[in-house]
């Protein structure tokens, strides 16, 4: 039986499973039966593997149910410091003896620095940040085919890889979670024998005052405003957007445009720089839509755009389209709520 | 000291144009330093200047255009630089390139203190070079770099920023470290620079001069391939509001948990 490995990420406070991890886990437990039906005697199981000092029973069951059929984990107390070394190390030499066909890691600063790492020591190759993945029939022989933007998003690359292990970081928030899978299966815990001392000391961490307390993981209504909302050489309107955000119990966000003319912070940037949104609603005012603004925000389930250009690229991804000045739909909106109020 | 600064030069990808067929149209785009590498190599001069022994050294793989971005670095301060080219290069990707870059820099300038990289690089944007040259050259790294604070012969004291917070660390040298944003002033290269930058050769090696062998790099020696590319499509049953805009919205905004 064949083997489909996704790299697993836990949150470094509590050890708890990154919700990533069981978006790669549903994915790759779709590609599981993607494969069956392109050639039936194609089976691939599906295996998460963990790096740390515990994982807890909650944790390991939630990992089954999101399409695991087997749990791994590399225990160690130096898995409590990350050093992509030690990680990647330990990795590999589970890995030697347990080896599978795909490797999935997530494209999170932590997957990005460990992926590369092992790949090279497995000298295959890796396909960067892919926002797909499936099975292409070729000669009769099954091939893992990941799809990657490049050039700023401007072109997508379906990449193939010559060599097996056949290696793919993922971005996050491109796939969706499903908790339905009812079988569970097997816990494996496996204890590294020896690993590299790394040459990198934390020497401080400073807590960052501007930061970033905008998460859009979950983030189910998105009011995004554009480059179309500045006037009068002010923010005037994306401080309005803002309060309508509040209001209405949304997240505000921006396109990169806004930021670079110092609008709008960088942590409200949507888009391939910036966050990914899978909203229900996304709501796009002013927005032009750049490929880069669309990548980030494209998976949402009703996205609706208002612009005063009938032409506007944005118009091609909603479901609903607005022409109108979005600065008026704005105050418009406001006079609602105050009216409300 | 010696710093290596390993540089790409990139298309302006503000500036993309597509042939019929739609592919990028390379003898139409203009060309640059790739941004972040320029990153790189300002932190690389700053920390030059603080020593008077430092040396920088540039490295490119590319073709022979890239002799532009060589020239430009060595205007802007750079001491030494490096071209390898060679047609057998062409095609390569990640792992091909790390391993040429990996085995230049063990056989040109091994005796380095820090290699300086930018974060990616905005054609491809993978990532994934600086840290599989780590690998292959077995030196640690730190990846996103927001400033280096300071960096000897011996040690380099970088720190990360990032929205939730600011991680100072410190590293042994040798090892590998990746910008992700200006943090030196931008120093504009004047006529002076590029006439006194004609004064140092370009040092070109080709894969002989190298030594490394034609199964691991180019096309034969990437193990990734692309299959197909295509630009994105997009099929979408668009409606079009016309009246009621507010009161739609509204319907939408205040529905939503319903759906």
């Amino acid at each position: 039986m064949k083997k489909i490995l996704v790299y697993g990420e836990l949150n470094s406070k509590d050890n708890t499973i990154e919700k990533v991890t069981f978006e790669l886990l549903n994915k790759a437990r779709r590609l599981s039966s993607e494969a069956k039906e392109l050639k039936q005697d194609e089976e691939y199981i599906v295996e998460v593997v963990f790096c740390a000092s515990y994982l807890v029973d909650d944790e390991i069951n939630k990992a089954f149910k999101a399409g695991a059929n087997r749990v791994v984990l590399i225990k160690d107390s130096v898995f409590d410091t990350f050093y992509s070394t030690v990680y990647a190390d330990a990795f590999l030499e589970y890995f030697d003896k347990n080896p599978s066909d795909i490797i999935l890691f997530p494209a999170t600063p932590k997957g990005r620095l460990i992926a590369p790492r092992v790949t090279v020591q497995l000298d295959t190759g890796l396909v960067a940040d892919c926002i797909e993945a499936e099975f292409v029939l070729k000669n009769d022989k099954l091939l893992f085919a990941p799809t990657r933007p490049t050039f700023g998003s401007e072109l997508m690359a379906t990449i193939l890889s010559k060599k097996a292990p056949y290696c793919a970081t993922i971005r996050k928030g491109v796939f969706k979670t499903d908790f339905s899978n009812a079988k569970t299966g097997e816990f494996v815990e496996y204890t590294p024998i020896s690993y590299h001392e790394d040459r990198i000391k934390l020497i401080k961490t400073i807590l960052n005052k501007d930061k970033n307390d905008v998460d859009f993981t979950n983030a189910k209504v998105v009011l995004c405003g554009g480059y179309g909302l500045y006037s009068n050489k002010s923010d005037e309107y994306y401080k309005k957007l803002k309060k309508l955000a509040k209001i209405t119990d949304s997240f505000f966000g921006v396109t990169r445009k806004v930021v670079d003319f110092n609008l709008a912070e960088q942590k409200y940037q949507i888009g391939q720089t910036g966050s990914t949104v899978q909203a229900k609603l996304y709501v796009a005012f002013g927005v032009s839509g750049a490929i880069q603004h669309i990548q980030g925000m494209k998976n949402s389930k009703t996205i609706v755009a208002i612009n005063t250009d009938e032409n506007a690229d944005i118009f091609k991804y909603s479901d609903y389209k607005i022409v109108a000045d979005a600065k008026k739909v704005i105050d418009d909106l406001l006079i609602y709520f105050d009216i409300k109020i | 000291m010696n710093i290596i600064v390993c540089i790409k030069q990139v298309p302006d990808v503000d500036d993309i144009k597509w042939t019929k067929e739609n592919n990028l149209d390379r003898n139409n785009m203009l060309s640059k330093i790739n941004p972040y590498d320029e990153y790189a190599l300002n932190a690389a001069i700053k920390i030059k200047s603080r020593f008077k022994e430092a040396k920088v050294t540039v490295i490119s793989m590319g073709p022979k255009q890239a002799q532009d971005v060589l020239n430009f670095a060595l205007a802007k301060g750079a001491n030494r630089a490096i071209l390898l080219s060679d047609k057998a290069f062409a095609g390569s990707d990640t792992l091909a390139t790390s391993k040429i870059l990996a085995a230049a820099i063990k056989k040109y300038c091994p005796d380095f203190s820090l290699i300086l990289t930018g974060q990616m690089a905005v054609d491809g944007d993978t990532q994934q070079v600086p840290l599989s040259l780590a690998q292959l050259l077995e030196i640690p790294e730190i990846t996103n770099i927001t400033e280096i604070c300071n960096a000897d012969k011996n040690v380099a004291i970088v720190s990360v920023k990032t929205d939730l917070k600011i991680d100072i660390y410190e590293i042994n040298t040798p090892c590998l470290l990746a910008l992700k944003t200006e943090c030196e002033e931008n120093y504009i290269p004047k006529i002076d620079d590029y006439i006194r930058a004609q004064n140092i050769p370009i040092e070109e090696y080709d894969i002989n001069d190298i030594g490394i062998n034609k199964e691991d790099v180019g096309v034969i020696g990437s193990p990734t391939m692309v299959y197909r590319a295509f630009r994105p499509e997009i099929h979408k049953d668009t409606k079009e509001i016309k009246e009621d805009i507010t009161k739609k919205i509204l319907d939408f905004l205040l529905k939503v948990d319903n759906k």
